[in-house]
């Protein structure tokens, strides 16, 4: 049974990185979906997408974490809320969704080549490391106030 | 019975009748020996009060009470109005406000027990003033209906059948019609008003002397009355018959969505249609996208809102402000019949607050100041309201100081806002400068404005509703912004544009006409390429290098779109146009960086994303 000291999240992978971002702020995942871009603003930015009738700023995931994309990634939204806005994060494959004991991730911010003010803590799954993002910091420099 | 479902209804009517009372103490204020306005404000506070009463918000009733008191005894004019009385007036009708407003939600505020001793001291003290001719007046005025009371007319009236407390609605009007006379044969009797099947129709026989204009203007003054006939002989006189009910604006909001919505998928269906060549499909869609188009207008028509109804607050608010400043502001309101959607008008209000407050603070100067200049002591602010085209022009004016460009460039380039070398500040570069976050020239912070909040706001509302602005400022002489906001925020009509293989939407509003780019017609305006179109000398945009940085193709003959704004004017070249398309502006959470030329943001009809060209930033 859940309780205050389960962690639920969403696994996807972006890149080399498998990442997670809390179930708390995950309102829905979606297919890759064509984006219209934005002239002028940071490269991060996707673009528009329609998600049945309304507009979504997506950003893209890669490019946020400086990780290359993989040809064999299908790519899907990760659909997320944060500040009551609603934006998509683009990744390159969604990959589990996950309930872990709280105890079982550890607080830890020195992964390479990742910034550690992105990390919100380092879990296990499957033998493999994920990283919890930090979806607000993330976001932060992109989505302005 | 419960009528706390009835709140809201309470609320608007009870702001509309307060909304009349400040215009009629202005009115009263400017005229103290006019006599039109106590009666219209006695009315109008009679109704708040019974409608307090009926609802049980007993803080209400109680001050509309003691306020309608004072009124009465102004009423029968035995002590001039005088300022501080008027001054009483607005404090009262101002703390009406708030307990309207308080009850609502279930939040009266306190009794102002200083304000109901001023209210009653006032009203004491006319009366003890005047306590026999008072009485007076009274006797006079019932014995003298009563006497003349020759005229016996039967009298129908029709409740409105969206009129709440009917019954206490029903028994307020036969107690006005008493007051002119004798009222005999009621049907339903007064008993039944409150009954569940009272549908709000009710007869009598009134004997008075009052004419059936003074008659009908009593009753009607109930509130609430949909028709009164007066009917002889069984010939009907219906006077006054309104085919109107009220609607939330929830409603019709929710309406115009779905009928955006519905524009999206016409457009879709015409897409689909035209692809596959089938008749019967090609006809329904037709079909469709005609009783769309009815539909649309039919709604955005419903919507349609005089401006009246936002500008009406702001004579006083200028009062107000007036008073605080020590200055006289003759404030004027034109054009408040022309019509503007609803959902713009409630994003307008603010906006033009903020550059009413800047007007009143920092454009017209102190009586002394303005005698100096040579100026008529009474400064004056006009807010004019005009169709133009597809918009509605909004125009405040002041003939106030005006700003000091010098003083403000200095400043200007004190902060980096513009280059160091900048000789002059034209009008645009003025509201870029204005328009900067936390920019203030004011020497000290007044309570008004000059927080160095303001102008920005100001821009980023209006342009967050399409809208553009403008200012035009001459030292000593005034201030002049003017706001165009479009008629209807939710559909709009639109030029589809190409570039770089993205398309644009750019609002039909702003579009003169659309020509050929000649590169022989091509030439220099203050160091800018130029088109020359019919002798008129264009500012060129080209949207490949805009929206890309790709360098201009200028290809001959490539479809070029001339914008216009007020007199300014620009020429967007660009690779192809697409046609024209309602689009719905669809919101969406802007990225930070954003540029000015990105005014929002829709759907296509092959269901695609597509940004709007905000033709302001363009211009």
């Amino acid at each position: 049974m859940a309780n205050s000291k389960t962690l639920h999240a969403v696994i996807f992978r972006i890149g080399a990185l498998i990442c997670a971002a809390p179930a708390g702020i995950v309102r829905e995942i979606l297919p890759r979906l064509p984006a219209t871009r934005i002239p002028g603003v940071a490269e991060a930015i996707e673009g528009l997408v329609n998600v049945r009738g309304t507009l979504l700023t997506v950003l893209d995931g890669h490019v946020l974490l400086q990780q290359a994309r993989r040809a064999e990634d299908e790519g899907a939204i990760v659909l997320v809320e944060v500040g009551g806005r609603r934006y998509g994060l683009g990744v390159g494959q969604v990959l589990d969704f996950l309930e872990v004991p709280e105890q079982s991730v550890a607080e830890r911010a020195d992964l390479p080549g990742v910034d550690p003010r992105l990390v919100r803590a380092v879990g296990l799954r499957d033998d493999q490391h994920f990283i919890l993002l930090d979806i607000n910091r993330l976001f932060e420099p992109i989505i302005g106030a | 019975m419960d009528v706390s479902k009835y709140a809201a209804l309470f609320l608007t009517e009870s702001r509309e009748h307060l909304s009349v009372c400040n215009q009629l103490l202005l009115e009263w204020e400017r005229e103290p020996s006019a006599t039109r306005q106590v009666g219209g404000l006695f009315r109008a506070i009679h109704t708040i009060k019974g409608m307090g009463a009926t609802m049980g918000y007993t803080g209400v009733a109680d001050l509309a009470h003691r306020l309608e008191n004072l009124l009465d005894a102004l009423r029968q004019r035995t002590v001039p109005p005088g300022p501080a009385v008027f001054q009483l007036l607005f404090r009262s009708v101002d703390a009406l406000s708030a307990s309207v407003e308080g009850a609502v939600v279930g939040a009266e505020p306190p009794s102002d027990l200083k304000l109901a001793e001023d209210l009653a001291t006032a009203a004491a003290g006319i009366e003890a003033a005047a306590r026999g001719g008072t009485s007076a007046v009274r006797a006079r005025r019932n014995g003298g209906m009563a006497a003349e009371a020759g005229r016996v007319r039967p009298v129908q009236v029709a409740l409105r059948r969206d009129a709440l407390m009917r019954g206490a609605r029903a028994a307020l009007v036969v107690q006005r019609a008493e007051s002119l006379g004798i009222v005999s044969a009621l049907r339903p009797p007064l008993a039944r008003f409150d009954s569940h099947d009272f549908d709000g129709r009710f007869s009598f026989r009134l004997a008075s002397g009052a004419s059936d204009e003074q008659v009908l203007d009593t009753l009607k003054g109930a509130g609430d009355v949909d028709a009164v006939r007066f009917e002889e002989d069984g010939v009907a006189a219906t006077v006054g018959h309104s085919r109107q009910i009220r609607v939330d604006l929830g409603r019709l909001d929710a309406l115009m969505k779905q009928v955006g919505e519905l524009v999206v998928a016409k457009n879709r269906l015409g897409v689909i249609a035209s692809a596959a060549s089938d008749p019967a499909l090609s006809e329904v869609s037709d079909r469709i996208a005609r009783l769309v188009s009815g539909m649309q207008g039919e709604v955005i028509a419903a919507r349609m809102t005089p401006v009246g109804e936002v500008l009406e607050r702001f004579p006083r608010l200028v009062r107000d402000l007036a008073r605080d400043l020590d200055k006289r502001i003759r404030f004027d309101v034109e054009g408040d019949e022309i019509e503007l959607d609803r959902s713009i008008l409630d994003e307008i209000g603010q906006p033009l607050l903020h550059l009413i407050r800047n007007a009143a603070d920092h454009g017209i100067e102190t009586p002394m100041q303005r005698a100096a200049a040579g100026k008529p002591e009474e400064g004056r602010i006009l807010l004019s309201a005009s169709r133009e085209r597809n918009y509605v022009a909004l125009r405040l004016s002041d003939d106030g100081r005006g700003v000091d460009r010098e003083a403000i460039l200095a400043k200007a380039r004190r902060e980096g806002v513009v280059e160091p070398g900048a000789a002059a500040l034209s009008d645009d570069l003025l509201l870029r400068v204005l328009a900067r976050p936390g920019f203030s020239t004011a020497e000290a912070v007044s309570g008004v404005s000059g927080r160095g909040v303001g102008v920005d706001v100001v821009v980023t509302r209006v342009r967050a509703l399409g809208g553009t602005i403008e200012v035009r400022s001459e030292l000593g002489r005034g201030t002049t912004f003017t706001i165009r906001v479009p008629l209807t925020l939710a559909i709009v009509r639109a030029l589809l544009a190409s570039a770089a293989g993205e398309r644009y939407a750019v609002p039909l509003a702003y579009v003169a006409e659309t020509v050929e780019f000649d590169p022989r017609s091509v030439t220099v305006l203050r160091d800018r390429e130029a088109l020359l179109v019919r002798d008129q000398v264009i500012p060129t945009v080209h949207l490949r290098e805009l929206v890309r940085n790709q360098p201009r193709p200028a290809p001959p003959r490539a479809p070029t779109v001339i914008l216009e704004i007020g007199d300014r004017r620009a020429a967007l070249v660009v690779d192809a146009l697409m046609g024209q398309q309602d689009i719905v502006v669809e919101p969406f959470d802007a990225p930070r960086g954003l540029p000015p030329f990105v005014g929002g943001a829709t759907i296509l009809a092959d269901g695609s994303p597509a940004l709007i060209l905000d033709a302001a930033a363009l211009v």
